[in-house]
């Protein structure tokens, strides 16, 4: 399946996974595969998958069929894996403030939930075909499904992505300083994903540079994750909060009348 | 519309949610001192008085149907500013425990830990509240309790004090007053 790229096609597509991998080696290096044991896995997995696709692009001899079809294992796997990646990270969001731990998992759970369903009716109502029936072969019947299946995960995950950033903010939560790297980056390439392969898979716009629109984000996003992951946060000097003057024995009077009370 | 124009606005939308909720996080995450100035001082007293069940009996069997539901709902508004109030308060204080945990002093991480903790719990409690107070607007004579808000209020205030105390003696905290 040789199709003629230029060379800045091949390095969008080989770089950002050659820096996922060596991400995920340095997370393993430092011990922080034990703090984001599916992030790494995600990490991975990517790359293996990447340069398997990308090895089957070039080399003359696989068919069509057999892209599609191994690309299909991999965004079906890769899913899963996102999935437990935003398991992650709302986990790393709610631990240590079992005060709103069940709403917390309660509130991301149904967000999936109705996720689920919007992106089903969205697939639901996808136009599959741009050509006339009998032009379409069984390697484009499978590439326009993985586009919907694309679109599909992509809003499932970007809801996902959203729901978590609006639950810390209504709670005032402070994000992990890594956990905070790893939810921008994947919300800004979700975000990004979602546009694309929605445009894409409707055929309302089949423009090669969508292509590039993606690697290129995603490539954006693995750099966001070295500078997050790699380097370390500088340490807040916590100084005493200065609270407002003259109130404390006001507050302890009426306190003290509510406890007798 | 196209449904991919749909879902690319949607995309478009929730980028600039998740960029802007960033930015402000990473401007919270920095140390300010000036943080316990954004809380609003509660009359708990007047709120208790507000939410007071028997008040809402008395009213009731007092006034004409009518007259009743228009003085529920202005009741009710100030009761929705009332905990509007708890709640940007409980936000401030969860900030300003959750900077106060990095504190070596482990008196201070405990109290800090604390006052997250009933901090969260109060702007749950004041989320649920509210919903409720909404639906009370639609309909007046519903009766619910909004007491757990007091009461999470108070507790939250005695921990803040606690922690403002061990951080810094010599400067007090006030949470509760006239609104």
């Amino acid at each position: 399946m040789l199709q003629p790229h230029s060379l800045l096609w091949h390095y969008l597509w080989l770089a950002p996974n050659v820096l996922q991998a060596a991400l995920a080696v340095l997370l393993w290096y430092r011990g922080l595969q034990r703090q984001f044991p599916v992030f790494v896995g995600y990490l991975i997995f990517g790359a293996i998958e990447q340069f398997t696709l990308y090895g089957m692009d070039v080399a003359p001899s696989v068919s069509a069929e057999a892209y599609w079809s191994a690309s299909w294992v991999g965004l079906i796997v890769e899913a899963m894996l996102i999935v437990a990646v935003i398991g992650e990270l709302s986990f790393q969001l709610l631990q240590g403030r079992p005060a709103i731990a069940r709403i917390g998992s309660r509130l991301i759970s149904g967000a999936g939930a109705v996720l689920v369903l919007l992106a089903v009716l969205a697939a639901a109502y996808a136009p599959v075909f741009h050509r006339p029936p009998a032009l379409i072969s069984h390697a484009d019947l499978l590439m326009f499904r993985a586009y919907v299946i694309m679109q599909s995960s992509y809003l499932i995950d970007c809801g996902l992505v959203l729901a978590l950033f609006l639950f810390a903010s209504h709670f005032g939560l402070r994000w992990n300083h890594r956990g905070f790297g790893i939810a921008l980056g994947f919300g800004i390439v979700w975000c990004e994903h979602l546009a694309t392969w929605a445009l894409i898979a409707s055929g309302t716009l089949l423009d090669k540079r969508l292509d590039f629109l993606n690697m290129a984000t995603y490539h954006a996003c693995v750099l966001m994750w070295f500078y997050f992951l790699l380097v370390p946060q500088k340490s807040a000097t916590t100084s005493a909060v200065s609270l407002p003057e003259n109130n404390l024995d006001i507050w302890n009077r009426e306190l003290e009348r509510l406890l007798q009370q | 519309m196209n449904l991919a124009i749909v879902i690319v606005i949607a995309a478009a939308l929730a980028l600039v949610i998740i960029l802007r909720l960033a930015v402000t996080q990473s401007l919270q995450s920095k140390p300010r001192s000036d943080l316990a100035v954004s809380i609003r001082p509660i009359d708990i007293e007047a709120f208790r008085n507000l939410i007071d069940p028997a008040e809402d009996e008395y009213l009731r069997s007092r006034l004409p149907a009518n007259q009743f539901r228009g003085v529920r709902r202005e009741r009710l508004r100030a009761m929705a500013a009332y905990v509007h109030a708890a709640a940007s308060n409980a936000a401030v204080l969860v900030r300003v425990g959750e900077t106060a945990l990095a504190s070596g002093d482990q008196r201070i991480a405990g109290a800090a830990q604390q006052l997250v903790h009933d901090a969260l719990l109060l702007r749950r409690n004041s989320t649920v509240a509210l919903a409720r107070i909404y639906l009370a607007l639609a309909w007046p004579y519903s009766g619910f309790a909004a007491v757990r808000v007091v009461e999470r209020y108070e507790r939250v205030s005695g921990t803040a004090m606690l922690l403002g105390r061990l951080q810094n003696p010599a400067v007090p905290v006030r949470l509760s007053g006239r609104l």
